[in-house]
């Protein structure tokens, strides 16, 4: 057995399994021990599956018996600490007495343990997945640094190599936002694409679930197992579900790649705007076309979020705000849940508003183009304990600037990712996000695939 | 009583004065964000939002 294997990509090992070079037992061995070697300093995993072996075991015997399942069978993974869990408690971030959530499995774990993954853990998450920072979770590029979020635990897990992939949420850009910053795979599916049933809410209209992973590839083996209606979930789409690993392996020649020419570029640090520059210059020169747009209602962007997300979440946590147990949140989350008040009923519907021009308008954008080009974040990794960072030419909450470039994705529902597109001057990974037609994933893995395949950043990896 | 404790007892937000001054401090920023929404003319764009009358189990 090589040395690791749990730090291969899903491919690699499904292969692998598939022959029996592999067991799942010596990858979920593998698994635990980096978690015990590597986790008390990363402190990004909140519960460990005792079963995990048990499961391990079971998969090898039905690999064996030649009933394999999916490229996920046998493969350890992990899920966000909102994802509903039978065999795990769940927490959804929060340390408040009073807070209860149910014993069963939401609808993806149930998809992915039909898929044959072994899910090992639940990973560290903001409060209610309500911020970009995620303590006491540790960057492991820099330890000192923050792994953002609110999905900064499974950013975190999967790029130490501890396992391929792992679940996370995105409201306003927490599964992108730590996949920039520690420098893995990050996709966001198209609003319905997904069931968030038994995914602890934040925003109903604007929450998503989505793989973070070493590779476009392995996010692609996740979303081909929990795509799919669900009527349990009334955001749920009757989307035709196509195998998406057809779009891998694809050139770019004809793709026309849009760059917004505002909002996305307007203040981010330079080595960011170098790193997406080259990017760019990447698919021009890979026989892409580039195509300049403007997207001017994006300057109301920030009111018409603010006002969906708070208002939603204070009406999910009334029961808590009539209980008291908001005094038991963290006192950033308790601000924003009590703030969600002062939002108005016209203002929440102005918003609601907004997203239609918003979504007509990038009806006609996409009428040129096919993908839409920039930065995942505005900013690389800050520093723990830093709540102002120079960005640009200004110093800037790091809070506002880290979701600016991936809140409109959720406003409008669109399919994005976030890819490794290389490192600032400290050595902190940047991310490129890419944007498409909703329901079109298998254009948006077609580009980030190419992407990944000629460079080398995906083999990139923190020394811990 | 004054003016922004008056408004914000008509609308039932029951917030100890502590935590009132801490929540509207930090809702400044994001108030004039929202302010900036307001000022647009939307009048004949329907919101992003549809009812529907039938159950969601019997929704197609």
């Amino acid at each position: 057995m090589r040395e690791n294997p749990v730090t291969r990509p899903i491919a690699e090992l499904s292969g692998d399994l598939r022959l029996g070079k592999l067991t799942s037992l010596d990858l979920v061995e593998n698994a635990l021990d980096r978690i015990t070697m590597l986790d008390r300093k990363l402190e990004s995993f909140v519960c460990l599956a005792e079963d995990a072996r048990d499961q391990a075991a079971a998969a090898d015997r039905e690999i064996a018996q030649g009933r394999w399942r999916s490229p996920l069978h046998g493969v350890p993974v992990a899920v966000k600490d909102n994802y509903l869990t039978a065999d795990m408690p769940s927490r959804a971030g929060t340390d408040a007495p009073g807070v209860h959530f149910a014993r069963e499995d939401c609808a993806v774990v149930a998809k992915l343990r039909k898929a044959g993954a072994i899910i090992v853990g639940k990973t560290r998450m903001h409060e209610f997945a309500w911020g970009n920072v995620t303590p006491p979770s540790k960057n492991p590029w820099n330890l000192s640094c923050v792994p953002g979020g609110s999905s900064g635990g499974s950013g975190a897990v999967v790029a130490a190599r501890i396992v391929p992939m792992a679940m996370g949420s995105d409201t306003g850009g927490s599964i992108r936002i730590p996949a920039a910053l520690c420098g893995t795979v990050g996709l966001k599916p198209t609003f319905g694409r997904v069931s968030r049933a038994g995914i602890v809410p934040h925003s109903w209209s604007l929450d998503h679930a989505g793989p973070l992973s070493y590779t476009v590839a392995d996010s692609v083996h996740a979303l081909n197992a929990i795509s799919g209606h669900d009527p349990k979930d009334p955001g749920s789409a009757r989307a035709d579900v196509a195998d998406f690993t057809a779009a891998l392996g694809q050139p770019l020649t004809g793709l026309r790649i849009g760059i917004c020419l505002n909002h996305m570029f307007d203040n981010n640090q330079p080595d960011v705007d170098a790193a997406i520059d080259a990017a760019i210059r990447f698919y021009r020169d890979a026989g892409a076309r580039l195509v300049e747009f403007e997207l001017p209602i994006l300057a109301f962007g920030l009111g018409a979020i603010f006002a969906i997300e708070l208002s939603s979440s204070t009406a999910y946590h009334s029961r808590n705000l009539t209980s008291g147990a908001v005094t038991g949140f963290t006192d950033d989350v308790r601000t924003l849940v009590e703030m969600g008040r002062l939002v108005t009923g016209p203002d929440y519907l102005k918003a609601e508003q907004l997203r239609r021009v918003l979504i007509e308008d990038l009806a006609k954008v996409f009428a040129d183009i096919d993908v839409i080009i920039g930065p995942t974040c505005p900013l690389t990794a800050w520093p723990i304990g830093e709540w102002t960072v120079r960005v640009g030419t200004q110093d800037e909450s790091v809070l506002a600037a880290s979701w600016r470039l991936t809140y409109p994705w959720n406003l409008a529902g669109l399919p994005a990712i976030s890819l490794p597109c290389g490192f600032d001057r400290a050595g902190l990974p940047i991310g490129l996000q890419l944007a498409s037609r909703p329901f079109d994933e298998m254009t948006l893995i077609r580009a980030a695939d190419a992407y990944e395949r000629g460079h080398d950043w995906k083999d990139m990896r923190p020394k811990l | 009583m004054n003016e922004m404790e008056k408004l914000t007892e008509a609308l039932g937000i029951q917030l100890e004065k502590q935590r009132r001054s801490t929540v509207l401090a930090a809702f400044q920023p994001i108030a004039q964000e929202i302010a900036k929404l307001r000022s647009l003319d939307l009048t004949d764009v329907h919101p992003a939002v549809v009812f529907s009358p039938v159950p969601t189990s019997q929704q197609e």
